[in-house]
C-alpha cells in the first residue's frame, strides 16, 4: 500500500542525459506502466525506483518519504526480472520462500505462505521443481510468486513478458493482472508492448528519449494522444497532413476531392496552419460516398481485413473491413470512404503536438 | 559506500600484488641484461647474442623445435580429433583418457621413456636389432619433434574436438545444398569454424615447445635451445653467467610473446558461436576406411601416453641399485619410502599450499574484473597475461634476479617456489572466474537484494554456490599444474627444498631411472585424483584442462 511521488528526477550516464526532469505520482494500489520504445528510458527509471541504479538529482518518495538514499534492499520492493532471474540451485519453493528466510518468519508461517503464493500462480504443484526443469511461462510464474510473497510495499516488473511466445504472453499477462489485483500492490511495470499495456494497466506514461509524453488511462491516451509520437505509437494510425482555414468563424480543413469538415469545436481556438490528422483505422469505412481512392492491397485476418488504400492526394489509408465479403479487394479497385470526424485527432504539423481543445499547450 | 572501498582496496593490493610478483622480477631479469658481471651498463650482452654462433645456433633451434612441435601436434591432434568427433570410434571416452594422460604425464619422464625404448641401448632398437633391422637412436633434433609432438598435441586435439562438435550440422548441409563437394564443404565451412580453436591450440603447444629444456635436454646431445641456454649459464658451477642468462630469458620472453600476438592477429576475425543445436552426427565407418580411422586413433593414443605406460611398469621393476634386474618388486617404491619421504611431502606442502594462495586471490580478483569494469580493471586483466608467456626457466630466473639481494630476500626459500607457482598459474583462475561470473545475470543477485538482502549476502547466498563447483574443480587442475611444475623450481629449489619434478629430472640424469618412475608414477597417481575430483565437480569437460 504505497504512493509513489518521482519529483524531477534526473539520470545521467558518461554526460548522457537518460531520464530528463521527470516528474510523476502513481496512486496507492494502481497498476501503473511505463511503455516505450526501447532506450526511452523506462527500464532506468524503474531501475531507479528500485534503488539499482543512482539518482543524480530530484526524488522519490514512498508515502511522502524520501527513499533517495534507502538501499534496494531495505525499499521492500518485489521485481520481476525480463529473465525470471530465478535462483537456479533452489527449487521452486525455495525460491519463493528465499525473500522470507531474511524476514525472521516463523518457519510454518514461511511454508504456509509459499504454499498459497504458489498456488495464486497455479505452481503448487512443481514446487519441488528447479528452475532448469521449468518452462519459461512456469519460470515467470513463480518469480511473480517470489515477488508476491514477501508482501512488498511496491512491484515492480521489467518486461516480464518478453521472452514468452506470444499465446503465453496474453495468458500470463491475465495472471499477472489478478495477481496484482487480490493483492492490491502499487505496481509499475515495464514494456514496450503497447498492446500488453493496454491490457493490464491502470495508467500508462508513454515515455521517449527520457521525457514522459503523457500519462494516462488507456482510452485517454488512445483517444487523445497528447501529440503525434503517441498517435503512433499507441495503436496504428494514419496521418494526412492538411491546412486548416479559419474561414467566417469556422475551422476548417479539407481532407481532399471536397471533402470538407468543420473542426470548430474539437480544436484549440488559435491553432491555426499545417496541421496533421491522425485517423484511426476504425475511423474509416469503406462507403458509396466519400474520399476517393484506390486499393493498393488487402490482409486477411480472420475476423476482419486490413485494406490499404491510396488517396487522390497520393497518401496511403488503411482501414479495417469487418464485413464479411467473399471476394476480397482487387488492387486498384475503386473505393470511396467514410470518415467518422468523431474519432479524428489533430497535430500541430511543425511541433507534433495535439492541438485539440483543452489539449495541454 | 562500505563496498566500494572494499573493492577499491582489493584492486590496489591485486596492483601491488603484480607489482612485487611480476613486474619487480620481470623488471630486475631486464635491468641485468644490461648489466656486465662488473655492474657497468652495457648492450654487450645482446651485442654478444647477437654474435656469438652459439646463440643463433640456440635462437634458430628454438624455432625449429617449436615450430616442428607446433606442426606435430597440429598433424596429431588434428586427425584424432577429427576421427573422434566425426566417425563412430569404438572406446572413444578410453582416447580421451590416453590423451588426458598424456597432457598430465609428469614432464621429463616422455624425453626418458623413449630413450629406454629407442636410445642407444633401447628395448625396442635392441631387439630390432636383433632381428636385423638397424635403427638410429632417438636422440637429436628429430626425437625431440617425436617427443614433442606426442606430449603437446592433445592441447589441439580437445580444443579442435571441442570446436569441431559444436559446429552446427545445418551449416555443412546448407552448403551442401549449394552444391558444394564434400571436399569443399570441409574447406570452406568447417575448417573457418575450427580454425580459432586450431591456432589456440597449435599456440599452447608451440610456447610449451619453446618454453621446455628438459627434453632438449636429455634428447638433444648437443641440440641447444634459448631455454637450455639460459639454465645452463645460470647454473653453471664454473663461470656462471647471470646477466647473459637474463639477456637470453628476455628473448624467450619476446619470442612467446611475438607468437601469443601473432595467434591473436591470425583468428581475430574468425570468433564463431557455437550452437547447442543440431549437433554434427558420427559417421559410422566401413571396412578399411574404418579400421583406419581406428588405427590412426589408437596409434596416436597410445604412443601419446606410452611414456606412462612404461614408467609404471618400470616403476615396478626389480633393480639392484641403478640398474634393472629380470622379475617385479616393489623396491623403487621402498626407496622413496625411506629416502625420498621429504621429496614427497615438499611436492604435496608446496602445491597445496599455491593452490589455496590461487583459488583464494585468484576468486576475489576474479570477480573484481568481471563485476567492477572500468579502465583498471581492463589493464589489470591485460597484466595477468603477461605470466601466460613467461617460460617457467625465466620466472625461475626472474625471482632470483628479484629476491636474491635487496629489501625482499626470499632465495633458497619454500616461500619463493610457492610463490613462482603462484603466479604463473593465478591468471587462469582469475579468467575462469571472470567468464563464469560473467556468465550469471547480475539481475539474479538483483532479484536477491530486492527480496532484503544487502548486495555481499546476495553475493554470498546467491553467486558463490554458482561459481563454488567451478573454483574447485579449477583448483583442482592448479594443483596437477603445480605438482609437475619443474622448470621454475629447478631454478629455485635448495637440497631443503627440493620437489618431485626436480628428484626425477637429477635421478634420470643420475641414470636411477627406476626410483625416478616410482616417483613418476605417484606424481600420476596424484594428478589423477585431482582431475577425477576437477571432473566429478564440473561433469567431463576436457578443454579445462588445458
Amino acid at each position: 500500500m504505497t504512493r509513489i511521488a518521482l519529483q524531477a528526477l534526473r539520470k545521467e550516464y558518461a554526460g548522457q542525459v537518460a531520464i530528463l526532469d521527470l516528474t510523476l505520482e502513481i496512486a496507492d494500489g494502481e497498476f501503473f506502466t511505463l511503455l516505450g520504445p526501447s532506450g526511452c528510458g523506462k527500464t532506468t527509471l524503474l531501475r531507479m525506483i528500485a534503488g539499482f541504479n543512482s539518482i543524480e538529482a530530484g526524488t522519490i518518495s514512498f508515502d511522502g518519504t524520501v527513499i533517495n538514499d534507502r538501499p534496494a534492499s531495505e525499499r521492500n520492493i518485489g521485481m520481476v526480472f525480463q529473465n525470471y532471474a530465478l535462483f537456479p540451485q533452489m527449487t521452486a519453493a525455495k525460491n519463493v520462500g528465499f525473500g522470507l528466510q531474511t524476514r525472521k518468519i516463523a518457519r510454518a508461517e514461511a511454508e504456509r505462505r509459499v504454499a498459497e503464493a504458489l498456488e495464486s500462480v497455479r505452481m503448487g504443484h512443481l514446487k519441488d521443481r528447479l528452475p532448469g526443469q521449468m518452462s519459461g511461462g512456469q519460470q515467470q510464474r513463480v518469480a511473480l510468486a517470489r515477488a508476491l510473497v514477501i508482501q512488498p510495499a511496491l512491484l515492480l516488473m521489467d518486461e516480464p513478458l518478453s521472452n514468452l511466445d506470444a499465446k503465453l504472453r496474453v495468458e500470463m499477462r491475465d495472471t499477472i493482472r489478478q495477481a496484482q489485483r487480490d493483492a492490491g500492490i502499487t505496481t509499475v511495470y515495464v514494456t514496450h508492448d503497447q498492446e500488453e499495456a493496454m491490457a493490464v494497466s491502470d495508467r500508462i506514461a508513454v515515455m521517449n528519449l527520457g521525457v514522459v509524453q503523457q500519462v494516462g488511462t488507456p482510452a485517454e491516451i488512445y483517444r487523445r494522444p497528447a501529440n503525434r509520437f503517441v498517435a503512433e505509437f499507441i495503436g496504428k494510425t494514419n496521418l494526412l497532413e492538411r491546412d486548416l482555414v479559419r474561414q467566417d468563424g469556422r475551422a476548417l480543413i479539407d481532407l481532399g476531392n471536397g471533402q470538407i469538415i468543420d473542426v470548430t469545436d474539437m480544436i484549440n481556438p488559435s491553432a491555426s496552419g499545417r496541421v496533421q490528422v491522425s485517423v484511426r483505422p476504425e475511423a474509416v469505412k469503406a462507403a458509396s460516398t466519400g474520399l476517393a481512392a484506390e486499393v493498393v492491397d488487402e490482409t486477411f485476418l480472420g475476423s476482419h481485413s486490413q485494406v490499404r488504400a491510396q488517396l487522390v492526394s497520393g497518401d496511403i489509408v488503411e482501414f479495417l473491413e469487418f464485413s464479411q465479403r467473399s471476394v476480397l479487394w482487387q488492387r486498384g479497385e475503386k473505393v470511396f470512404l467514410h470518415v467518422d470526424t468523431n474519432l479524428l485527432t489533430f497535430f500541430d504539423a511543425a511541433s507534433g503536438m495535439s492541438i485539440m481543445a483543452g489539449a495541454a499547450v | 559506500m562500505p563496498r566500494l572501498n572494499f573493492w577499491t582496496v582489493v584492486m590496489i593490493l591485486t596492483w601491488l600484488m603484480l607489482f612485487v610478483l611480476l613486474f619487480i622480477p620481470v623488471g630486475s631479469v631486464l635491468t641485468a641484461s644490461f648489466y656486465d658481471q662488473q655492474g657497468n651498463v652495457t648492450i654487450a650482452n645482446y651485442l654478444k647474442f647477437l654474435s656469438e654462433p652459439r646463440f643463433h645456433q640456440a635462437f634458430f633451434n628454438t624455432l625449429v623445435v617449436g615450430f616442428g612441435g607446433l606442426f606435430g601436434a597440429l598433424l596429431l591432434g588434428s586427425i584424432m580429433a577429427f576421427c573422434v568427433s566425426r566417425f563412430v570410434i569404438r572406446g572413444g571416452k578410453f582416447v580421451s583418457l590416453l590423451a588426458i594422460l598424456a597432457l598430465v604425464s609428469p614432464p621429463f619422464i616422455g624425453a626418458y621413456s623413449w630413450i629406454v625404448l629407442f636410445g642407444a641401448g633401447g628395448v625396442v632398437r635392441g631387439f630390432l636389432r636383433d632381428m636385423g633391422i638397424n635403427m638410429p637412436p632417438i636422440y637429436g633434433v628429430g626425437g625431440i619433434l617425436i617427443v614433442f609432438s606426442l606430449k603437446f598435441y592433445p592441447y589441439v586435439y580437445l580444443m579442435v574436438s571441442g570446436a569441431l562438435s559444436n559446429v552446427n550440422r545445418s551449416l555443412e548441409e546448407a552448403a551442401e545444398g549449394l552444391g558444394l563437394t564434400p571436399w569443399q564443404r570441409t574447406m570452406k565451412i568447417s575448417f573457418p569454424m575450427v580454425f580459432p580453436a586450431l591456432t589456440a591450440g597449435g599456440l599452447l603447444a608451440l610456447i610449451q615447445a619453446i618454453a621446455d629444456f628438459g627434453t632438449p635436454r636429455l634428447l638433444g646431445r648437443g641440440y641447444n635451445v634459448l631455454a637450455t641456454e639460459a639454465f645452463t649459464l645460470y647454473s653453471a658451477e664454473v663461470g656462471s653467467n647471470m646477466s647473459m642468462a637474463t639477456t637470453i630469458s628476455v628473448v624467450l620472453i619476446l619470442v612467446s610473446m611475438v607468437f601469443v600476438m601473432l595467434q591473436r592477429y591470425v583468428s581475430r576475425r574468425n570468433v564463431y558461436h557455437g550452437n547447442m543445436i543440431n549437433k554434427p552426427i558420427r559417421i559410422q565407418l566401413k571396412g578399411w576406411r574404418n579400421v583406419l580411422a581406428h588405427f590412426a586413433v589408437y596409434f596416436i593414443g597410445l604412443c601419446g601416453a606410452l611414456p606412462v605406460i612404461i614408467s609404471v611398469i618400470y616403476s615396478f621393476r626389480k633393480t639392484s641399485g641403478p640398474v634393472f634386474q629380470d622379475g617385479f618388486a616393489l623396491q623403487s617404491y621402498e626407496r622413496i619410502l625411506f629416502g625420498l619421504g621429504d621429496v614427497v611431502r615438499n611436492s604435496l606442502t608446496f602445491s597445496m599450499a599455491a593452490v589455496a594462495l590461487i583459488v583464494i586471490v585468484g576468486t576475489v580478483v576474479g570477480v573484481l574484473v568481471a563485476r567492477r569494469t572500468n579502465f583498471n580493471t581492463a589493464l589489470l586483466d591485460g597484466a595477468f597475461m603477461v605470466p601466460y608467456v613467461m617460460p617457467g626457466i625465466v620466472i625461475g630466473i626472474a625471482f632470483i634476479a628479484a629476491f636474491n639481494t635487496g629489501p625482499i630476500v626470499l632465495t633458497g626459500t619454500a616461500t619463493i617456489i610457492i610463490l613462482s607457482i603462484f603466479i604463473r598459474r593465478l591468471p587462469y583462475t582469475v579468467r575462469t572466474t571472470a567468464s563464469s561470473l560473467r556468465q550469471i545475470s547480475p539481475s539474479m543477485e538483483e532479484a536477491a537484494i530486492s527480496l532484503g538482502y544487502s548486495p555481499f549476502q546476495a553475493f554470498l547466498r546467491i553467486t558463490v554456490p554458482l561459481i563454488v563447483p567451478g573454483i574447485i574443480a579449477g583448483g583442482m587442475l592448479s594443483f596437477v599444474t603445480a605438482i609437475n611444475e619443474l622448470s621454475s623450481s629447478l631454478v629455485l629449489y635448495v637440497g631443503s627444498t627440493m620437489t618431485m619434478p626436480v628428484r626425477i629430472y637429477l635421478l634420470i640424469l643420475d641414470g636411477d631411472f627406476g626410483v625416478a618412475a616410482a616417483l613418476s608414477t605417484i606424481l600420476l597417481l596424484l594428478s589423477g585424483c585431482a582431475v577425477y575430483i576437477a571432473f566429478r565437480f564440473m561433469g567431463r569437460n576436457e578443454q579445462a584442462l588445458l
